[in-house]
């Protein structure tokens, strides 16, 4: 169990002055947890974990190799690759869920574990809109219009269901771009597996 | 605004808003695919982009049925998403168009990185209007569970909002339980249900996009 409610970052990185630097950042928002390199980190890494900043050059395990076994064990949480130059590869491809380029401002760093935080909200959030769908499908195929007409419980479901729906879009603003699009159907995936 | 009124003689399709998504619900040949490819194929001639998402045709035989919907079709205005997974690309049939393998109708990330490269390749061939056709979530329905798709739909659906797109995809509605048809139904904007007509032919009604729920139309 994570000690304490504030989301859980995991930096993955064998500078040891860059990585407390970001700790610093972080951790008045967030629990903090550092490794130096790969195999540390994915010794560190549990359900409790949301976000992972990991640096793809270093010694041992690369952060490809950490990022393959992240994913092997479905743990659902978010990977940010932290690299020295813009990949011209496709990120997404490989599987992280955003990119940091070196050197890394203080609120670039915010900005990314927030964007990636509010992904999981989204998911949890879709989640419990499914959950009362699934509820109203149920009564819809069972019960007759006349029967439905009549159930409180049905017309408070289907405000429920109205009420999500108008969250899920505007609150969270959706979907914003390709990185957010991937990284979410990334999630839908990984739940259907556990 | 889309105006779908060429492909269906509805008042509920004249202005259908940029960012939909609408379900085609039907039971099997009842034409559901064939409304699908006629709505990209009314975009296209109107110069929409369009990306097909499909389970069944190959990339190289849907580019094929387009060139013929549309005798003057330009190849980069057009996105396949084949996720049949099996291998064999026809490199001659497929041209400009934005072809993208997929290893299984399951393979949600897979399809969506492949979405996402036919979005960005049409935009960069100047599209900014677009239609994007799914066929089928029945398949899909096959490879993962009614929960998973609900939520990949639901996803998609925000995609397509932000990218000013509108999505048709179809359902066979004869394959799923009642319960799973109802689940799916909520993922959309509006539905448009097909059905074989009593004295032959096919007819349609129109849900949820404009107003009441329309009667039933010969199409």
């Amino acid at each position: 169990m994570s000690d304490s409610d504030l989301p859980v970052v995991l930096i993955v990185e064998d500078e040891p002055d860059v990585a407390e630097t970001y700790k610093l950042w972080l951790q008045q928002e967030y629990e903090v947890r550092m490794a130096q390199n790969g195999d540390e980190g994915l010794e560190q890494l549990d359900a409790d974990v949301d976000v992972v900043l990991l640096d793809r050059m270093m010694p041992g395990l690369s952060g490809d190799e950490v990022l393959e076994r992240i994913r092997e064990r479905d743990l659902g949480c978010r990977v940010a690759m932290v690299t020295a130059v813009e990949p011209d590869f496709d990120i997404l491809e490989m599987g992280f869920d955003a990119y940091l380029s070196k050197p890394i401002r203080s609120e670039q760093l915010h900005e990314t574990v927030d964007n990636l935080l509010d992904r999981s909200e989204y998911d949890s959030l879709l989640q419990e809109y499914y959950a009362l769908v699934e509820k109203q499908a149920t009564l819809e195929a069972t019960k007759s219009s006349a029967e439905l007409a009549e159930s409180d419980q049905y017309d408070e479901l289907s405000q429920r269901v109205a009420e999500m729906r108008d969250d899920l879009s505007e609150t969270l603003g959706g979907i914003e771009d390709d990185s957010d699009f991937i990284a979410t159907l990334r999630g839908l995936s990984d739940d259907e597996d556990n | 605004m889309y105006d779908l009124t060429s492909v269906l003689e509805f008042d509920a399709l004249s202005e259908v808003r940029p960012g939909s998504s609408i379900l085609i619900s039907g039971p099997a040949m009842s034409g559901k695919e064939r409304l699908a490819y006629d709505v990209l194929a009314d975009g296209l001639r109107k110069g929409n982009g369009a990306v097909v998402v499909t389970t069944g045709d190959g990339a190289g035989s849907v580019v094929e049925e387009f060139r013929s919907l549309v005798p003057d079709l330009d190849d980069s205005q057009l996105g396949v998403i084949d996720c049949r997974g099996e291998g064999g690309t026809d490199e001659a049939a497929i041209g400009n168009a934005h072809a993208h393998h997929v290893s299984s109708p399951g393979d949600l990330t897979g399809i969506g990185i492949g979405i996402t490269k036919a979005l960005e390749g049409l935009h960069n061939a100047g599209n900014e209007q677009g239609r994007l056709a799914l066929v089928s979530l029945s398949t899909m329905l096959t490879y993962t569970d009614k929960k998973t798709v609900f939520k990949f739909c639901h996803v998609l659906s925000s995609r397509l909002d932000s990218a000013g797109y509108i999505g048709v995809f179809t359902i066979d509605s004869g394959a799923h339980d009642d319960q799973t048809l109802q689940v799916i139904k909520q993922a959309f904007d509006g539905m448009i249900d097909v059905r074989d007509a009593e004295g032959g032919g096919r007819e349609a009604r129109v849900l949820g996009l404009a107003g009441e729920p329309t009667d039933w139309q010969d199409i």
